[in-house]
């Protein structure tokens, strides 16, 4: 150990560090971190409820999309431009997952690409049913966002 | 005899009691153990480090009992806003508070209207800008999807057009 000299009175030079309260703070650090951390990411699906509102009639010569749910495994997807439907579809699977994968061959083969031509779909509006579940529509907007159609409206069915 | 003792004078049997003496004590010097200060600080160090990282800065918000939260593997980031619940006990909560039955609400949304009109109040209050009509709602996933479209029918029609549907994030 290295000592100062000269000046009569002895001092050490070299510090040691007290690990006891320095390993009590870190050990409450870790406790209270993971007390009060969230492991469950809870996030949002963004829904534009614009239909029917000046905002839907804003731009002109624009697609839009209409998913209507006849029941958990079938769905129409209509393609209209300026309100009239230009392109019809019928929807089809053996199981709501089924629908889901067909659902989005459809989007990517016959509805963006329509005639040959990428398009762009201002809205999409999806009109559930009472047999779908919130899970199963959440599902289906996740298909739409994942196809980067952003501005989704959910509509309520006329005759359920 | 003395174990101790020096082994110079001491004949074969001695020698081999003050050895296995002396193994007895060498075995019990190596079974105490000391605690590695370095390593477990570095483990500290890092589980600390690792659970800042970890610790989000988003808002967050409280999900309602009774309401499990369908699955999404395109979530968005949670905004601040009015928490509207539709839990699966059929009853519709607003910010935590009771409102009533979801299917009356869904007949008669006066009283639901009623309290969305003062959370507009007291936006424009503590506010300069304009409404943003932003509000999520949690929905548990097995109840019907017709339930949440007519809710959310309630709200654009009390100016609440940006609905927030709380999802649990699967990247």
């Amino acid at each position: 150990m290295r000592k100062k000299t000269g000046l009569g009175q002895k001092k050490e030079l070299d510090a040691q560090l007290n690990l006891t309260p320095f390993i009590d703070l870190l050990s409450t650090c870790v406790c209270f971190l993971l007390i009060t951390a969230v492991w469950i990411e809870i996030g949002t699906v963004e829904v534009k409820q614009s239909h029917g509102t000046s905002a839907a009639q804003e731009k002109k010569e624009t697609f839009d999309l209409d998913l209507v749910f006849k029941d958990p495994t079938q769905m129409n997807v209509n393609l209209k431009k300026n309100g009239k439907r230009v392109q019809g579809l019928k929807v089809e699977g053996e199981t709501f997952e089924a629908l889901m994968a067909n659902l989005n061959e459809t989007l990517i083969s016959q509805v963006l690409t329509f005639k040959k031509k990428s398009i762009e779909i201002a809205t999409a509006t999806v009109t559930p049913r009472s047999t779908v579940d919130y899970g199963s529509l959440i599902s289906t907007l996740d298909v739409l966002r994942k196809n980067k159609i952003v501005n989704i409206g959910v509509l309520t069915a006329s005759g359920n | 005899m003395i174990l101790n003792q020096s082994m110079v004078a001491a004949d074969g049997f001695e020698k081999h009691l003050v050895n296995r003496k002396r193994k007895k004590h060498w075995g019990l010097k190596a079974a105490g153990f000391t605690l590695m200060l370095t390593s477990m600080v570095d483990m500290f160090s890092m589980l600390v480090v690792f659970l800042l990282q970890t610790f989000s800065s988003s808002p967050e918000i409280l999900v309602t009992k009774g309401v499990e939260l369908p699955n999404s593997i395109t979530p968005a980031q949670v905004r601040e806003a009015p928490v509207l619940a539709i839990s699966s006990d059929g009853f519709l909560y607003l910010d935590q508070e009771k409102v009533g039955k979801t299917e009356d609400i869904s007949k008669k949304p006066n009283g639901l209207l009623k309290k969305l009109n003062v959370i507009k109040k007291n936006w424009a209050k503590s506010h300069t800008t304009p409404f943003t009509g932003e509000i999520n709602l949690q929905a548990d996933k097995e109840i019907q999807s017709t339930v949440v479209a007519q809710i959310m029918g309630i709200l654009t029609s009390s100016q609440f057009q940006s609905i927030e549907l709380a999802v649990v994030g699967h990247r």
